[in-house]
């Protein structure tokens, strides 16, 4: 296990930021920690990283009490916690040499290498106030890679970006842990982020866990999948599937048809459309976390 | 300790790569050559005042002022002046990481909390340290260059005449000691820079300090006569001493051993209030 949480709690004043928070995140994983705004995400990340102080709960690096490890593991570890507030008035190299040299030094190749990997190589000298909000954050990864860590974990990596940038990052996350062999913990509200990029995740909502897991599982157990499915006669297509017990919804949007059904499902779903002399030319699968996870976050505030 | 000394190191960059901290070494660059220009020019007025209550006993013929009589007189802005510099830099180098969010960078490395305040505080001592000496040799240096050279006259409580010689080295020494004593003020700045997450509250706290305990400190009412041991003001005068004869070791030794009291007290709170410190910005 490279991280796991135990009852982790933090209190300001007479609120529970986060409560009782079981986590755990296995080598390999890219972990999305995905909530609402304040549900405790931030907070979370903060304990693990030792900026603030949990009032109650342990948390664990690698198997071991992160209170026995002490501040050596965090060579280990590789963090963007939020923005990426850096020295405006020094250059990225600089500040990629500084936060080098606090982990033991890093020679000036790898800090090439990192700036390389995140496409800042042509502006490594200048000063990073000239710098773009999505420049900064590439950064933030860069300065979060540095030093070759074991576990990364970033805060809302893809705040304030453009798609382009987004899709830069979301892209940098999954070759690091693709190509990279690192286990990423992701914070995200970006439901489509999750989605897209976590092999596991777990939510969290007024400081609670909801649920964690496999993205897929999870939506697999509670029958959110949602295919796409172009034909040539939407509408009467509809009308073929429209008795089929094992469809929860389905939607016509334009000239594709949505279905709501069990990933199983979807090659007789297929084969009663051909039967019934539709042609069929494209069926996508899509996932629908919004849904999964909306159900879920209103279920606990229910609560 | 390897740790400490590199984040001393890499603080020090941080505090020279910011352009507040030449505003003390641009002053001093301007005002004490500018200073010494109108003495050559225009002559030394004080130095009438300095022997008037003398001028019954002896007859002084020619000039007394040089150099090293004006850089003397210029130490007089260590009391309520230069701390401004000290403050400006001092009160700044927690409070901006706080403001900037850095601390989220640093502190997530491998290095603890206690590392990181005692490099601070290394790297603001290591910033006063230059910025006394650099009055001093700039007073001195071009003191002796464009007024001139010669014996140091000093009128307290009587005349010492000191050689060029004599008297250079007690400079040092002077000047050695007023940096430990702006030190004192610098770790009141640093601590309430350990406070807040502004720069601007550290400065005003600190001039609000020292300009309260400095009035204190002249007020001649006996009541305050209880107290007055206990604000570090009153240590400020030490870097006078070296230019008494002879030498007042004890009281010199006295008063820094009290100033360093003085510094281990806001150095301490300050390591107390970063620990427990949240990082929430």
């Amino acid at each position: 296990m490279v991280l796991r949480t135990v009852n982790l709690s933090k209190r300001f004043g007479n609120r529970w930021a986060v409560a009782d928070l079981n986590l755990a995140v296995e080598s390999g994983q890219i972990f999305g920690f995905l909530g609402p705004n304040g549900a405790g995400k931030s907070t979370t990340i903060r304990m693990l990283l030792a900026l603030i102080k949990p009032s109650r709960g342990t948390y664990e690096f690698f198997d071991q009490d992160a209170r026995q490890l002490g501040i050596g593991v965090y060579r280990k570890i590789g963090a963007l916690v939020e923005k990426p507030d850096f020295y405006l008035y020094l250059s990225a190299e600089r500040n990629l040499k500084m936060l080098g040299e606090l982990s033991g030094g890093v020679s000036s190749q790898r800090i090439d290498e990192v700036l390389e990997i995140v496409k800042l190589q042509d502006r490594a000298s200048d000063k990073v106030k000239n710098y773009s909000h999505g420049m900064r954050q590439r950064l933030g990864i860069a300065q979060a890679i540095l030093c070759d860590p074991e576990l990364i974990i970033l805060d809302e990596p893809t705040t304030g970006l453009d798609p382009v940038g987004i899709k830069e990052i979301r892209d940098l996350i999954v070759s690091l842990a693709h190509d990279f062999g690192k286990t990423i913990f992701l914070s995200s509200h970006l439901l489509h982020e999750v989605e897209q990029v976590c092999s596991h995740m777990a939510i969290i909502d007024n400081g609670k866990l909801v649920v964690q897991g496999a993205v897929h599982d999870l939506l697999k157990a509670t029958d959110y999948f949602v295919t796409e499915i172009a034909v040539d006669d939407p509408e009467r297509a509809r009308t073929v599937l429209a008795d089929e017990p094992r469809i929860r919804q389905i939607t016509l949007t334009e000239n594709t048809l949505k279905v709501q059904a069990a990933v199983e499902a979807r090659p007789d779903l297929v084969e009663r459309l051909v039967q019934n002399g539709l042609k069929v030319s494209a069926v996508i699968p899509r996932t629908s976390l919004e849904d999964y996870y909306l159900s879920l976050v209103q279920h606990s505030d229910g609560q | 300790m390897i740790l400490i000394f590199k984040a001393t190191g890499l603080e020090l960059i941080k505090i020279f790569s910011k352009w507040r901290t030449y505003i003390g070494f641009a002053t001093i660059t301007v005002l004490v050559p500018l200073i010494m220009g109108l003495v050559r020019r225009y002559g030394f007025g004080l130095e009438y005042e300095a022997t008037r209550s003398l001028g019954n006993s002896f007859e002084f013929i020619g000039s007394l002022a040089n150099g090293l009589l004006v850089s003397y007189y210029l130490m007089n802005v260590l009391w309520v002046h230069f701390p401004f510099f000290i403050m400006l830099v001092a009160g700044d180098v927690m409070a901006s990481e706080g403001a900037a969010g850095t601390y989220r960078l640093w502190l997530t490395r491998p290095i603890n909390r206690l590392q990181v305040v005692t490099s601070k505080f290394l790297a603001t001592f290591g910033y006063t340290l230059a910025i006394v000496l650099f009055l001093g040799i700039c007073s001195i240096g071009l003191g002796m260059l464009i007024v001139g050279g010669g014996d140091l006259f000093v009128f307290d409580k009587g005349i010492l005449i000191l050689s060029q010689s004599d008297a250079l080295w007690r400079f040092l020494l002077a000047y050695l000691i007023a940096a430990w004593v702006q030190m004192t003020v610098a770790s009141l700045a640093f601590m309430f820079s350990t406070w807040t997450s502004n720069s601007v509250g550290p400065i005003i706290g600190t001039y609000a300090v020292i300009m309260v305990s400095l009035i204190m400190a002249a007020l001649k009412i006996g009541a305050l006569e209880k107290i007055r041991p206990y604000l570090f003001v009153s240590y400020f005068d030490v870097f006078f001493m070296p230019f008494c004869d002879p030498i007042p070791w004890g009281d010199i030794g006295a008063s820094l051993l009290k100033l360093t009291a003085f510094i281990a007290l806001f150095f301490g709170l300050s390591v107390i209030s970063f620990m427990r410190k949240d990082i929430c910005t």
